[in-house]
């Protein structure tokens, strides 16, 4: 297979990160200032998923990040590793976090990722619309504005990580905790 | 905490059951989809890139002697004559300022020699990299000021197309010169870009100014516009950098 063939499969699973994140915030939009009761059954179910997705987008990012720079040796840039600080730890804390269905999980993830996404939408930027003055971003061993992958002419590698950033943290925020996983509760009062 | 059951005040024993079984298996069923709409994406990818090889070749290249030459180098032997410049600083004084600049002998995207020297008269050497984006937008801008007033008679212009790799995109970097009808001499670099290190490369694209003694006069990176472009060529006359 060649790095075509991946970019083409990172690059539409980035495009799903956006519609699992278009679905899951209107869905939640609904239930707030719709139908408090509205999809009741899939919002359940997706919380029961959500910790073990996060974790699961999160390997799957950290496993085309290292696809790229140690298989096609891409050389990551500044900005890259920023990203890549952020991101990499939570193929392994949200598997734990998962596995022990620890919401409080979110407390620490949100913020890093939220850091990932400020770095990563600036990087989608300055690739999109190159800075005309200076090139402090366009190094001679490994430039920021460089646009290694092109999917679709908008899907480079910083919008992947900008996409499954975003979607891991609208999962983080949709997941249910321990307790919650329960299953719903019937009272059947029965005469003494 | 609205979903907590409530407590009944009545003397009724609360029993708790699960009405709702099918939960669980749902969860599973989500899991199910998620796999599959995976392993779609992946058939898709495959297939959609099956066959698929890189574009086919750039289109004729356009007549006129005074354009990049045929070929298609991709690297080509450098030798360097006497000690490289060091990297340009990204602030503070430019120690390579008055610093004798290196002779760079190599070939060209046809293989034919092309040595990189002032010989007395002063010189600019544009470093340019082929999938650097301010390059692809400079290149074009520089080659119309060119054509407009014509190429300089008292300031030699020279290229280095360095950094090289047909792993990074806009390669290779004789179709994209070639497609703007670049005209300045242009040596191809070494896959250890060692002429674009002699110079002291620290971005792209990256000017050096010399005067007609071999020394350098400004060193600067980035795009620039045709009054910053006249200034570089004036400096090179000069021997006096911009502002000084």
């Amino acid at each position: 297979m060649t790095v075509d063939t991946f970019s083409l499969f990172f690059g539409l699973l980035a495009i799903g990160c956006w519609l699992g994140t278009t679905v899951i915030v209107s869905g939640a939009l609904i239930r707030r200032f719709g139908n408090p009761n509205a999809f009741e059954t899939i919002r359940f179910d997706v919380g029961r998923v959500a910790l073990a997705l996060a974790w699961l987008v999160a390997a799957v990012t950290m496993s085309g990040s290292l696809y790229y720079s140690k298989v096609q040796g891409y050389v990551p840039c500044e900005l890259c590793w920023y990203q890549r600080i952020c991101i990499y730890p939570m193929a392994v804390i949200l598997g734990i976090a998962a596995w022990r269905r620890d919401t409080s999980i979110r407390i620490y993830a949100i913020p890093v990722l939220a850091i990932s996404i400020l770095i990563s939408a600036y990087h989608s930027y300055i690739q999109w619309w190159p800075p005309s003055s200076g090139t402090s971003f366009c190094s001679a061993t490994a430039p920021c504005t460089e646009k290694f992958v092109n999917e679709f002419s908008f899907v480079t590698l910083p919008f992947m990580a900008l996409s499954a950033a975003m979607f891991m943290v609208v999962l983080l925020v949709a997941a249910k905790s321990q307790s919650e996983y329960e299953l719903p509760i019937e009272e059947i009062e029965v005469s003494s | 905490m609205s979903n907590r059951p409530s407590k009944s005040n009545s003397a009724s024993q609360r029993v708790r059951a699960a009405s709702n079984a099918g939960k669980g298996r749902s969860s599973n069923m989500l899991w199910v989809g998620i796999i599959a709409v995976v392993m779609v994406v992946g058939v898709i990818a495959v297939v959609a890139t099956r066959g698929g090889g890189s574009p086919g070749g750039g289109a004729a290249s356009p007549s006129g002697g005074t354009v990049v030459p045929n070929g298609n180098l991709d690297n080509g032997p450098v030798q360097v004559k006497g000690a490289g410049l060091p990297q340009m600083p990204t602030a503070g004084p430019d120690t390579a300022v008055g610093q004798t600049v290196p002779i760079v002998a190599g070939a060209q995207f046809d293989g034919t020699q092309l040595n990189i020297t002032g010989d007395g008269q002063p010189m600019v050497i544009i470093v340019l990299a082929h999938w650097c984006p301010h390059c692809q937008k400079e290149v074009p801008l520089v080659q119309k000021w060119l054509d407009e007033d014509g190429m300089p008679t008292d300031v030699k212009l020279f290229a280095v197309a360095t950094s090289n790799s047909s792993a990074k995109p806009n390669f290779p970097p004789a179709d994209w010169l070639r497609r703007e009808k670049w005209s300045v001499p242009t040596i191809v670099d070494d896959k250890d870009n060692t002429a674009g290190n002699a110079f002291g490369v620290s971005g792209f694209p990256y000017f050096l100014v010399v005067d007609k003694e071999g020394k350098v006069v400004y060193r600067t990176s980035g795009e620039k516009t045709k009054a910053e472009f006249d200034a570089i060529l004036q400096a090179a006359r000069t021997g006096q950098a911009l502002g000084a």
